[in-house]
């Protein structure tokens, strides 16, 4: 007779083995005689590394100290960081003149004024926000870092900035708290009243102008000391450096990729030798062609300082990178989008900007990515050419009278600060890729 | 006459024609190339007639003459012997050279098994070793290269006893030592009849190709396993073994002694290379064991369950399915990290390994100046180099293609 229940039993719980704490380490650390003693062996040498790191770095070390014999007096076998604390500002900021430095701590707060829109959900027209972040916020910064008399063409293009960034800010906040972007907000202060749209963008251009002329006028009634570009160093110089870098890379290994991927054999030879040259050489043979070949091909007369010459060197050399970036990128887009382009009567640029690179780019997202990240790395070779960055400074404490022979702990610092750096470029990179997907299969 | 209409009918007109001469689209592309040939010529051209002006100012040199001029200094470390005073910049060349090859070499090699390594243990089931390889890879690929390098020339190598206190590796022997002044081993000297020894190396070589055919045949056809890993083993060791003692062993040990306050005697390696290597490997390691992953991930998960259900063990299953079939993706990423290896090993600049960079485009280029022919003869190494991978690489990949299919 069979026994019919009404009533559905309930699943009993997983049994605890497959559960709990002990369970999951039966399972992952001791599935078998080999796993067990691998786990062991592993958990010692974790031990011992963690350990020593532990007491050298933490429990040992020497945190406030006047000099080096000071740190070996209170603990010889412990971390010396108190030199590294008496140097952080020029670890950070190299030699630039110490009453000087509010300069670079506002132009570095100004780019993540300007660029904290880009990360806020309801603020619109993004695009424009970031590309005026590419072209105008370099004249900012550049006239904050290095000073000096400002020429014509610099106050124009500072006063676009200082506008730009005012009306960028004005724009978020309002974004964040309406959800609507400037334009449309000054229409509606207007009340009811109906206006035409030209008239509203007349407005609109006129408080634009007003504003440009306003701040032109009051940028003339102040200028900055000059900083000769041999007082930059540390870090700063170091993002200066890889900013560009960045900034740069990316527009010109488009240009390069689209160059080898064209119809024109002209334009495929050229650019495809172009990149073939810069990578297969090492990063520090081009930074010595810069500083040696480069002066001989200027024209005479006509001097380029160093820090323009690596810049340049970097330049180049990443935006090859980044076109076997982007390339790659390409090649994932089906032929049948650049058809489908064509189809609606898109000539070349625009199915490439409209259809082909959104799509792309989106996909090289990583590769962009840790393309960033290993120029980040790079940028510490402008070190062996004489250039004061971060690895510089980092080595100069060593050599410094009162610091003598404190080598390890800056290197230690330096490392730290990159894996930060870079680790969290990578993590966020992840993060984009996963937000930004359009992938529905998973 | 019906006829004679249909045929009206049909009648084709021919469509115009139009050659619009500015729309065409073979016009246009000539003309878009013509500018950009134009364009790039004249930089060019721009370029290189401001160096000749340039180098005419400065009254400096140009051509290969140098090379046959004798160099004024001399390489810390070289493969083959060099007189400072004598030895050309062109010797000074071919030392940089094979400086640089020697230790990339050997840093591709040890990167490549460790990453190997590394990178099955990323996938090992065992959480803590995956955790633990993990933090590898992150350590090292988020820090620069250029501080690792120098971490361990200044942290490691440089604070290693001094010579009369040197560790030793072999345990008492003396015949692998490790201070401040680098690595010092015993160098081996043939003697006569060692010649017989290689030979009989030789001869176990081909012995086990034909011993591998003959067993895989035989499995082919019986279904039965030969053990030929341990024979294989056994027949390259013992049998140059037993020739070796028999002959009376012909090789005599150049064993390093201390003399006065250095090692006298044996090879010996400077502590920048011992640095430049092990930074080297283990930084570029990290790249490998990702590449390992990520080739053994895209192997399809079936294949290996399939595997499994025919019988093979787990290690059969990753020797015999897994990875062969991963191979084809982890190939091509491996051999451009071998190229960056090669790239990277100009790092030894910063702490003072004689590489060809740090010989030719820094020493000589002080000394001599010819910064044009210096510059390019560097830069045209790397470029042969790494062109030469890049075809090989190629080849490679056509055939991974064929078999594919």
């Amino acid at each position: 007779m069979a026994i019919i229940k009404a009533v559905k039993t309930p699943a009993l719980p997983a049994p605890l083995s497959e559960t709990s704490v002990i369970g999951w380490m039966k399972n992952n650390l001791f599935s078998s005689v080999f796993n067990g003693l691998l786990t062991i062996a592993t958990l010692y040498i974790v031990y011992i590394a963690v350990k020593g790191l532990w007491t050298w770095g933490l429990v040992d070390a020497v945190w406030v100290a006047e000099n080096r014999r000071e740190c070996f007096s209170i603990n010889p076998d412990g971390a010396c960081w108190a030199g590294i604390f008496a140097w952080v500002d020029n670890i950070f900021y190299g030699r630039y003149p110490r009453e000087e430095l509010w300069r670079i701590n506002l132009g570095i707060l100004s780019l993540f004024i300007w660029m904290i829109p880009l990360w806020l959900p309801r603020v619109k027209a993004k695009i424009s926000i970031g590309l005026t972040t590419v072209f105008l916020y370099p004249f900012l910064a550049g006239y904050l870092f290095s000073g000096g008399d400002k020429g014509i063409f610099m106050q124009i293009m500072l006063t676009a900035a200082i506008v730009c960034l005012a009306g960028n800010t004005i724009h978020a906040t309002i974004g964040v708290f309406t959800g609507r972007s400037l334009p449309e907000f000054l229409s509606s202060l207007f009340g009811k009243k109906k206006i035409h749209e030209k008239t509203q963008r007349n407005i609109f251009l006129g408080i634009i102008a007003l504003s440009f002329v306003l701040i032109y006028v009051w940028q003339m009634s102040w200028s900055l000391g000059g900083v000769s570009w041999t007082k930059w160093g540390g870090l700063f110089l170091t993002f200066v450096v890889s900013g560009i870098g960045i900034a740069s890379a990316l527009p010109g290994g488009i240009i390069l990729a689209l160059g080898r991927r064209s119809n024109l054999p002209v334009a495929r030879v050229l650019s495809t030798s172009f990149i073939e040259l810069f990578r297969s050489v090492p990063l520090i043979t081009v930074l010595f062609m810069a500083t040696t070949m480069f002066p001989l091909f200027m024209p005479e007369g006509f001097v380029l300082n160093k820090l323009v010459q690596v810049i340049i060197a970097v330049c180049l050399f990443n935006a090859c990178y980044m076109a076997e970036t982007v390339r790659g990128g390409l090649q994932t887009i089906p032929k049948g989008q650049f058809e489908g382009g064509h189809t609606i009567g898109l000539g070349y640029w625009q199915t490439m900007g409209l259809i082909i690179m959104p799509q792309a780019l989106k996909r090289m997202i990583p590769n962009i990515v840790g393309n960033f990240i290993s120029l980040l790395k790079d940028t510490t070779l402008v070190s062996i050419i004489g250039l004061f960055d971060v690895l510089t400074m980092l080595r100069a404490i060593g050599k410094d009278r009162t610091w003598l022979g404190l080598h390890l702990e800056p290197l230690v610092f330096g490392a730290l600060l990159f894996f930060l750096l870079c680790f969290a470029m990578s993590k966020y990179s992840r993060h984009l890729e996963v937000k930004l997907s359009t992938n529905h299969n998973n | 006459m019906a006829v004679s209409d249909n045929n009206k009918e049909y009648v084709h007109i021919k469509p115009k024609e139009q050659f619009d001469f500015f729309h065409d689209e073979r016009v246009r592309s000539v003309f878009y190339q013509f500018l950009i040939a134009a364009a790039v010529g004249w930089f060019v051209w721009y370029l290189a007639s401001n160096t000749a002006q340039n180098l005419e100012a400065r009254g400096m040199h140009t051509g290969f003459r140098f090379l046959k001029v004798a160099a004024g200094f001399d390489s810390s470390f070289k493969l083959i012997s060099n007189e400072p005073g004598v030895g050309t910049y062109g010797r000074i060349f071919i030392i940089g050279v094979l400086n640089t090859l020697y230790i990339s070499a050997l840093a591709i090699i040890l990167s490549t098994i460790l990453g190997f390594f590394i990178g099955v243990l990323r996938l090992s089931n065992n959480w803590l070793v995956a955790k633990v390889a993990l933090a590898y890879v992150e350590i090292f690929r988020n820090t620069p290269v250029l501080i690792q390098i120098i971490f361990w020339y200044i942290g490691v190598f440089s604070l290693l006893p001094k010579v009369k206190n040197s560790i030793d590796l072999s345990g008492g022997a003396g015949v692998l030592l490790l201070n401040n002044r680098g690595l010092y081993m015993s160098w081996p000297i043939p003697g006569d009849l060692l010649w017989l020894t290689g030979v009989t190396i030789i001869i176990a070589v081909i012995a086990v190709v034909i011993l591998r055919r003959w067993a895989q045949n035989r499995q082919d056809k019986t279904g039965q396993i030969f053990p030929t890993f341990i024979v294989s083993a056994a027949l390259l060791i013992f049998l140059p073994g037993i020739v070796y003692f028999m002959t009376g062993m012909p090789i005599d040990w150049d064993i390093p002694k201390l003399e006065g306050f250095n090692f006298v005697g044996g090879a010996s390696l400077p502590p920048s290379f011992m640095a430049l290597l092990f930074a080297l490997i283990i930084y570029h390691a990290s790249y490998m064991a990702e590449m390992v992953r990520a080739g053994i991930l895209s192997v399809d998960k079936g294949q290996d369950e399939a595997a499994r259900s025919i019988g093979l063990r787990k290690k059969r299953s990753m020797s015999l399915v897994i990875i062969p079939q991963a191979m084809p993706a982890i190939i091509p990423p491996m051999i451009s990290n071998w190229m960056s290896t090669i790239k990277n090993s100009s790092l030894a600049i910063a702490i003072g390994y004689p590489d060809l960079v740090s010989l030719f485009m820094q020493t000589s280029l002080n000394q001599a100046g010819y910064a044009v022919e210096l510059v390019g003869m560097t830069m045209a190494f790397y470029m042969f180099v790494s062109l030469t991978i890049s075809w090989l690489l190629n080849i490679y990949n056509k055939r991974v293609q064929l078999v594919e299919r």
